[in-house]
């Protein structure tokens, strides 16, 4: 059950759903475009709307450290950031992820530096790709308020315990007023149950974690966490089909726009998805058969629905918004790797652009996809592209 | 001499703080520094003074040194602790026709039923050696000379400028330990068949990755009580009861918390976990607490 449509700036949404999901602990360091989240909390936590220990932290390495501990007493912990901030976490996101502690973060994607730059792309996200922690992406304000409390779901799930991250283009939705149908609480309450962690933190109770893991027990920690990963899917799916139950809003590890026909179609991420969809409604009226596709589970990466939504195509147009310097796009070069092992498979374009919030308009879209096409036809397959860039 | 293709393979037993590391770093220099192809390496951990130690060598007159692995099969082993012989496996996998180069009080007729092949055993009192020309008993350089003398791995004159480089001031007493050791230690051929290692060194069994508890969280508390360190010690503390005033500055600066007080009130250290560090010795302010050497 979902209560009426209402105008909200997507931070406040997953404010909303924080205070929705009865977050017991945040702690976080304010970087923009992430700073209206937590500025959000603090307010519902000042003036007790949310009854949540609020730890103000020196810096971000500080608040996901600060996040270790109330998850590890078993705490229901929640952080949010971006680019250096998510940077400056780093070493300590290993740590979470390796000792399976269920903290759920938003991250607004930024580029990052140099040069300066607080505008949106992908290159935070893939930064922290190999990071051992459930990724998911948003496009819009709805999404990022529903996968903020299934991540609570899914990351506290006793068959899982993996922190888990929604990310949300910086801006696009952070910043946006929107429409959002938010949920009730006696609903949230029911599809979200208190956090209970098997093997808390407690001195009357004395665990160790954390420990040595010298060579003759490291790679099995590793397998175990990398089989907790991989299995987690299961839950991702089954969470998100009773939350499509209780709220209409249905998610999927790939999700397919008008594929139904399409040879070529463009794979995306994250908000932008939304005015490409506009571009292959038109191109579509136009009498051209493309689709479009977008990864919502970027870890643990969804390799057969991927092979599933690709199978009918001839040509498939990958956007990437960041650069791997020296080396093939992050996203594309996974796709790549996920469909090389099958004997028939569509042909691979890849584009890279939108970097440090450039905008790509829905026209922009559409050269895109003509681009791809052109690329493929004269078999110019072996290199990405930088698109839109002045010479 | 013929140059030979064949790779020598060393491990050295010992325990951290003897030197182990920097004996089989300077053979490996000296070796280089004949012409010869050789390279040391520890087994990297987390060893602490006293715990047992492995370091590994490998020379070669002409063939270039490329494993990066622990020695398995060697060749040779050398035992700077003869405590050692008791708590590990030291001749695992040693090959038929291999050299045992043991520190040891003891003489060759003492020793020699504790191994079973065919093997060449050199004993030599080092740490008796390294008392002497060194004044501490730190016995590495001291096995280094017994190990050429039971093996024709390098010349004893090679080790002069490694020495040098690596003592300085000290280098005379090494050497000289060298030297002393080069002559009094004791061969003896060995011997009975080999048998096939029914140990490796890792005694420990460790969980499968399926066992792992999330996040390897660890839920018996305190189990570090487990391990008993106390066998990485090579000295005791000893009270004495006519000097100690029971006044507890032992057990407050004991770094391993394995000071207690007995039912007549008088301090001693549980032998399980005490490593022998010394350090209550040096505390007692009534110089009651004397390090006595294990046998």
């Amino acid at each position: 059950m979902t209560t009426k449509r209402i105008g909200m700036e997507g931070s406040f949404a997953i404010a909303e759903a924080i205070k929705l999901a009865r977050v017991e602990a945040i702690a976080a360091y304010p970087i923009t475009p992430q700073t209206h989240i937590v500025e959000r909390l603090a307010e519902f936590v000042a003036n007790g709307e949310l009854d949540a220990e609020y730890i103000p932290v020196e810096s971000e390495h500080s608040a996901m450290s600060a996040c270790l501990g109330t998850s590890a007493v078993g705490a229901r912990t929640f952080t949010a950031t971006a680019s250096q901030g998510l940077e400056l976490m780093h070493e300590v996101l290993y740590v979470a992820s390796g000792l399976r502690l269920p903290i759920v973060m938003t991250v607004a994607n930024r580029a990052l530096s140099a040069p300066l730059s607080i505008w949106t792309d992908h290159s935070d996200a893939m930064a922290i790709r190999d990071c051992g922690w459930i990724q998911i992406f948003a496009e819009n304000a709805q999404q990022a308020f529903d996968l903020v409390l299934c991540a609570f779901r899914i990351a506290e799930d006793l068959t899982v315990l993996l922190p888990t991250i929604v990310h949300i283009d910086g801006f696009y939705i952070s910043h946006t007023i929107e429409s959002v149908e938010l949920l009730e609480q006696k609903v949230v309450d029911k599809f979200l149950p208190e956090y209970r962690h098997p093997y808390p933190l407690n001195p009357d109770k004395p665990v160790t974690m954390g420990a040595f893991g010298p060579p003759p027990i490291y790679t099995e920690t590793k397998k175990a966490h990398e089989v907790a990963l991989r299995d987690s899917k299961k839950v991702i799916l089954k969470v998100w089909q009773e939350f499509g139950k209780l709220s209409g809003s249905h998610y999927a590890p790939v999700e397919s726009y008008k594929t139904e026909d399409a040879d070529v179609l463009l794979l995306c991420m994250g908000s932008f998805s939304e005015t490409a969809m506009m571009s292959i409604d038109k191109m579509q009226a136009e009498g051209q058969k493309v689709g479009l596709i977008r990864l919502r589970l970027w870890r643990p990466f969804p390799t057969e629905e991927l092979r599933q939504a690709v199978s009918k195509a001839q040509l498939l147009i990958v956007f990437d918004r960041a650069l791997s310097l020296g080396g093939a796009p992050p996203v594309c070069s996974e796709i790549q790797a996920a469909l090389y092992p099958l004997k028939t498979k569509p042909k691979i374009v890849s584009f890279v652009g939108s970097l440090g919030g450039r905008e790509i308009s829905i026209q922009g879209f559409e050269e895109l996809i003509n681009n791809g096409m052109n690329r493929a036809k004269r078999g110019k397959l072996d290199e990405f592209e930088i698109i839109g860039v002045r010479e | 001499m013929e140059k030979r293709d064949k790779i020598i393979e060393i491990r050295w037993h010992g325990r951290g703080g003897q030197g182990a590391v920097t004996s089989a770093e300077l053979l490996a220099l000296a070796a280089i520094e004949e012409g010869k192809f050789a390279q040391a390496f520890p087994s990297f951990g987390p060893e602490r003074r006293g715990a047992p130690v492995l370091v590994f060598n490998r020379v070669s007159d002409k063939t270039p040194i490329r494993a990066r692995v622990s020695v398995i099969n060697p060749d040779i082993v050398v035992i700077l602790d003869p405590g050692l012989i008791y708590i590990t496996d030291v001749t695992a996998g040693l090959k038929e026709g291999g050299v045992i180069v043991i520190n040891t009080t003891k003489a060759v007729v003492d020793i020699k039923s504790e191994f079973n092949g065919s093997w060449k055993l050199a004993v030599v009192n080092a740490t008796s050696i390294a008392r002497d020309t060194i004044g501490v008993p730190i016995v590495n350089t001291t096995m280094l000379g017994a190990l050429v003398k039971a093996t024709d791995i390098i010349e004893l004159e090679s080790l002069a400028e490694p020495l040098k480089e690596r003592f300085g001031a000290r280098a005379k007493g090494n050497s000289d330990a060298c030297h002393r050791a080069y002559k009094e230690t004791e061969i003896a051929e060995l011997s009975g068949v080999v048998k096939k290692p029914t140990k490796t060194f890792e005694t420990e069994t460790f969980p499968s990755w399926q066992e792992l508890l999330p996040g390897s969280v660890i839920p018996e508390a305190g189990n570090a009580k487990q391990y008993r360190t106390g066998d990485w010690k090579s000295e005791s503390p000893i009270w004495d009861h006519q000097k100690c005033i029971k006044c507890g500055i032992c057990y407050l600066f004991c770094p391993e918390g394995c000071i207690g007080q007995n039912k007549d009130g008088y301090f001693e250290a549980n032998p399980y976990y005490c490593k022998g560090c010394g350090i209550c010795a040096r505390e007692c302010w009534t110089e009651a607490i004397k390090m006595v050497e294990e046998e």
